[in-house]
């Protein structure tokens, strides 16, 4: 518990400025939704046309972007992409920074298995993740307001964040263990982050080519199709299982590794 | 010397890495040019039925994925945030890394002045990053060639668009290394690179939605984007002139801020 609580209070800044930096993300796409408002024109047709693989590669999809529900469609992928963000370095710093400081000597001397420690921060972590999901929500949930948002508006919105915790905690996790398998800690935030990118623009461009099809399963990120979300109201089950899968693995391997780690001092 | 070689060494194996991905991050874009061009053709006739005040406001009056400049400009604009991430890690980390290590009080305990010390650490970020522009320029050129297939394009133009790479590298390097010395510590490198490169990024690509022109000169990508660039043939010399009085700026308030820096011992 007081482990939990020192990461909390430890991470208290940085949670912070990420939030800061989310609602200001959040404002700056109603501005730009708010220009697309004005011009006064139904886009729906105009965008139904649009051949498939050029809508995939500017995340556009066949939203229509003068309704709220479908400008956040669009802002899907950008508001995963940060959150992920977030959430890998989150997870991966937690662990590295203990060697990273010269603190590693200290934790590991306190009286409990390395284990309980992983446990400690970890669930830190996820707390973190929750605030920030929840500010992120907020945001949405507030900007909406003048432009008068329907059900359909808040059944998306909720299937939005959803799926956007979900991607958070698979990054979580894979953060965790490259910050407790890498023996190198100075290498395992790029590391981490390179991964995080590889994966985003691989789920962008296995959208635009049938050859690539077939890396669907490897990003995280297209297990979560904001189209599909949109119109289905809910998660493909193969999505979550493979999500549920990432988590459990990454988190079973870094306690492992962990407890054997080789410490840097 | 000695440092420049020793700070260039322990950069190899980042610039290894770097000049890696962004290989195959061209070779992935050159794959799928065939597709996309396809689909250009089509979306070309649509969109002429479309009135232009509509297509401007969704800034696709000047996207042109169909020939080949217009589609690698667009390809581009990924490379240049992966060359920008890469430039303010270095920034970052150039100074602060000794902090962090424990090992500042040791190399300033060199016989050395500390603007020697800076200048060759500089010199050696600055060949690091040239080293990946190099192979950038190499793979594109090779990208570019081999998907367009025949089909003509300026190479006056792609030149220029390389080149603001290099603009967008000391922007970051300087910027970040300014940065770095006015704050007390650096805590995590990686976050706050990553933090400023995105966060030029969003304003760049939101900034136009807010209906001034006010954020186009606040952040270099606008100053330095590659479908202008395509578009126009030529850089946008007063935006340019902004992200080159920030560089200036931010190089001689590094040199002023590292000779006066309160160097904590161990």
């Amino acid at each position: 518990m007081n482990i939990v609580l020192r990461e909390l209070k430890a991470n208290a800044r940085s949670l912070f400025f990420w939030c800061v930096f989310i609602v200001f993300f959040i404002y700056m796409g109603i501005a730009k939704f708010q220009a697309f408002v004005s011009t006064g024109q139904d886009i729906t047709a105009m965008l139904e046309s649009m051949p498939q693989g050029l809508m995939d590669a500017l995340q556009m999809n066949a939203f229509n972007l003068t309704t709220i529900t479908g400008f956040f469609g669009v802002m899907f992928s950008y508001f995963a992409l940060m959150a992920t963000i977030f959430a890998v370095l989150l997870g991966n710093g937690i662990i590295a920074k203990e060697e990273r400081e010269k603190t590693v000597e200290f934790a590991l001397t306190l009286p409990i298995p390395r284990s309980q420690l992983v446990t400690g921060k970890v669930v830190a972590a996820v707390v973190n993740c929750i605030l920030f999901t929840l500010v992120m929500w907020g945001g949405s949930y507030v900007s909406a307001q003048p432009y008068n948002p329907d059900t359909e508006f808040f059944q998306f919105l909720t299937m939005m964040i959803g799926s956007i915790f979900i991607l958070e905690l698979v990054f979580l996790a894979v953060g965790v263990l490259l910050g407790a398998a890498m023996k190198d800690y100075k290498r395992s935030g790029s590391v981490a982050v390179f991964l995080l990118l590889f994966t985003f623009i691989l789920s962008i461009v296995s959208g635009m080519s049938e050859n690539l099809e077939f890396t669907k399963y490897l990003s995280p990120f297209t297990y979560f199709a904001p189209l599909t979300l949109m119109n289905e109201s809910k998660f493909e089950p193969l999505s979550l299982g493979l999500s549920a899968a990432i988590v459990v693995v990454s988190l079973i391997a870094a306690y492992m590794a962990y407890s054997k780690r080789d410490l840097y001092i | 010397m000695t440092i420049f070689i020793h700070e260039l060494k322990m950069k190899l194996r980042s610039v290894l890495v770097w000049s890696f991905s962004i290989t195959a991050l061209l070779i992935l874009f050159a794959s799928i040019f065939g597709t996309v061009a396809e689909e250009m053709d089509l979306l070309n006739e649509v969109l002429a039925n479309y009135p232009p005040e509509l297509l401007a406001a969704f800034g696709w009056d000047n996207m042109d994925m169909g020939t080949v400049l217009g589609f690698f400009a667009f390809a581009f604009s990924f490379i240049q945030i992966m060359i920008s991430i890469q430039a303010a890690n270095y920034g970052y980390s150039l100074v602060s890394v000794e902090e962090r290590e424990l090992t500042a009080d040791f190399l300033l305990a060199k016989p050395l002045p500390r603007r020697k010390i800076l200048t060759s650490k500089l010199l050696a970020a600055l060949a690091a990053l040239w080293i990946t522009f190099a192979v950038l320029c190499i793979v594109s050129v090779i990208a570019v060639n081999g998907y367009a297939e025949g089909r003509s394009y300026d190479g006056g133009t792609l030149a220029k668009v390389l080149s603001s790479v290099l603009f967008l590298q000391l922007f970051f390097l300087m910027g970040g290394l300014a940065v770095s010395l006015l704050l007390k510590k650096v805590p995590s490198v990686i976050s706050i690179s990553l933090g400023t490169v995105f966060g030029m990024y969003v304003l760049a690509a939101f900034g136009s939605g807010m209906g001034e022109d006010t954020v186009d000169y606040l952040t270099p990508f606008k100053h330095f984007e590659a479908t202008e660039i395509v578009r126009t043939g030529q850089f946008d010399l007063p935006k340019i002139s902004i992200s080159i009085a920030v560089i200036v700026i931010a190089a001689i308030a590094s040199y002023l801020l590292y000779q006066r820096r309160d160097i904590p011992t161990v």
